[in-house]
């Protein structure tokens, strides 16, 4: 990781019953064989800010500030720093993330960011599934879609799986690239930069 | 000789039924919506079946996720095991690709995957072309390869892919990629915006290994009418809707009915 750059994790939750939680429980539970098990499902999404990022109090206020991240009137944010900090789950609930394979970066989101702080970041977004699962049912073979009565949540031909086991990593989705200086230009050396 | 019966499959969310029905009469077929409130087992009473465009389950998981765990394609891959046709249009396509009725039965070996676009992002609609190509595919059947057909596309989630190395030339081998998206003059290109949303080999649509289910993206219901085609279209179709627009015949038929009468074809022949 770059000097300087770091990444946080905003865990985003409705504060309704999620719609497509509802659906995919009560779709995994009656047609899955590996859901018989399934006692909750919820579903929240997953965003990472990756860059020369400020402090939790002024993160807090640019997430809040903008739809591009979650709609206060109707989600609940959790910031998460590092590893150290908590994750939004309970106790027995398992944690599957699900994003597009090369398609996770959110750019309308880095756009914002740079405007309002001039700064670049990299922003990505997946879906993290919350799973209560009861009498050992094992959390891939729910996950993973194998054919019409295996798997749900991810399509590995166009997604990517990760399972957290124990604690869950910060950042999970992505290796963190050299952020680049938005709005500032680099003095030419006298002999001129190519 | 009785007028085959096709099953027009709605679940809920899918708003492409009406026109799929018309195409489908205006190829010869008699055509019935089924809701997905029906008992599962009257589906085998047609003789065969389109899933329509749309966002069943409001898309909910991912496009086709939760409608491709329906009883309702239970009984679809029983009957299209039968050898029964399948047409599914766009979300009908995405539901099929989930379900594994294409490529082949049972596993899933694809994805229609969030479009690729340079320096866009999202839902796409607009008019293409797509070229027919060698294939085994009933829906084809009687078409000439090298054919160009302008239809439209409309969708968020259209790039045939797979993460198996391979797979998708494998199905252009075997002739299972029976469309694919090309230049007004035919040549196939796997640039936008020829190809609008990065699928590979730019399949416009998939075909399982006995050519009687097809995935297909475009959405051949919206080009029954000449009238409807866009001023954009370019080639002889355009020669065609101008003819048509002059002769005050909107209604005259479009390109996208070369699908319904192969299909309309083949029933009567079997």
């Amino acid at each position: 990781m770059p000097r300087g750059s770091k990444t946080i994790q905003a865990w985003v939750e409705l504060m309704s019953d999620d719609p497509e939680a509802v659906s995919a429980l009560a779709v995994a539970r009656a047609r899955l064989p590996a859901a018989r098990d399934l006692g909750q499902l919820r579903r929240l999404r997953l965003i990472e800010v990756s860059g020369p990022l400020p402090g939790r109090r002024q993160l807090e206020e640019l997430l809040h500030r903008s739809i591009q991240f979650y709609n206060p009137h109707k989600e609940r944010c959790t910031l998460r720093m590092g590893v150290a900090d908590p994750v939004p789950l309970g106790g027995s609930e398992r944690v599957a993330l699900v994003f597009e394979r090369g398609g996770e970066r959110r750019a309308a989101a880095e756009r914002w960011w740079r405007h309002e702080t001039g700064e670049e970041v990299e922003v990505r977004e997946g879906v993290a599934w919350a799973l209560r699962l009861e009498n050992g049912a094992a959390l891939e073979d729910l996950a993973l879609v194998r054919g019409r009565h295996h798997g749900l949540l991810c399509n590995p031909h166009s997604q990517e799986l990760r399972l957290a086991v124990g604690e869950v990593p910060c950042p999970w989705m992505g290796a963190v690239s050299e952020p680049k200086r938005a709005a500032r230009k680099r003095p030419k050396s006298p002999k001129g930069d190519a | 000789m009785s007028v085959a019966r096709v099953g027009v499959v709605q679940f809920p969310g899918v708003n492409c039924e009406a026109e799929s029905v018309r195409a489908l009469g205006r190829a010869g077929l008699e055509a019935e919506i089924f809701r997905w409130t029906r008992r599962a087992a009257e589906l085998r009473d047609f003789q065969a079946y389109v899933l329509p465009g749309g966002f069943s389950y409001q898309d909910r998981v991912r496009a086709g996720a939760l409608a491709a765990k329906d009883p309702l394609v239970d009984v679809l891959a029983g009957e299209a095991e039968r050898g029964k046709p399948v047409l599914g249009i766009c979300n009908g396509a995405q539901v099929l690709v989930e379900a594994g009725l294409v490529p082949d039965s049972g596993r899933v070996e694809l994805a229609l995957a969030r479009n690729r676009m340079p320096d866009r992002d999202g839902y796409y609609a607009r008019w293409i072309y797509v070229r027919i190509e060698p294939s085994g595919s009933l829906f084809t059947r009687g078409l000439t390869p090298g054919d160009v057909l302008p239809l439209p596309v409309a969708h968020g989630e259209g790039r045939f892919t797979s993460a198996t190395a391979g797979r998708m030339a494998s199905l252009l081998a075997t002739g299972q990629i029976p469309l694919r998206y090309c230049s007004a003059h035919g040549e196939v290109e796997s640039g936008f915006p020829v190809n609008p949303n990065g699928a590979e080999q730019a399949a416009a649509a998939v075909s399982n290994a006995r050519g009687n289910v097809l995935a297909l993206m475009p959405h051949p219901e919206r080009a029954q009418d000449l009238g409807a085609l866009a001023r954009c279209v370019a080639g002889p179709w355009d020669e065609r809707r101008a003819q048509a627009i002059a002769r005050r015949d909107v209604d005259a038929r479009g390109p996208g009915l070369a699908l319904f009468d192969a299909l309309s074809r083949h029933l009567k022949e079997s």
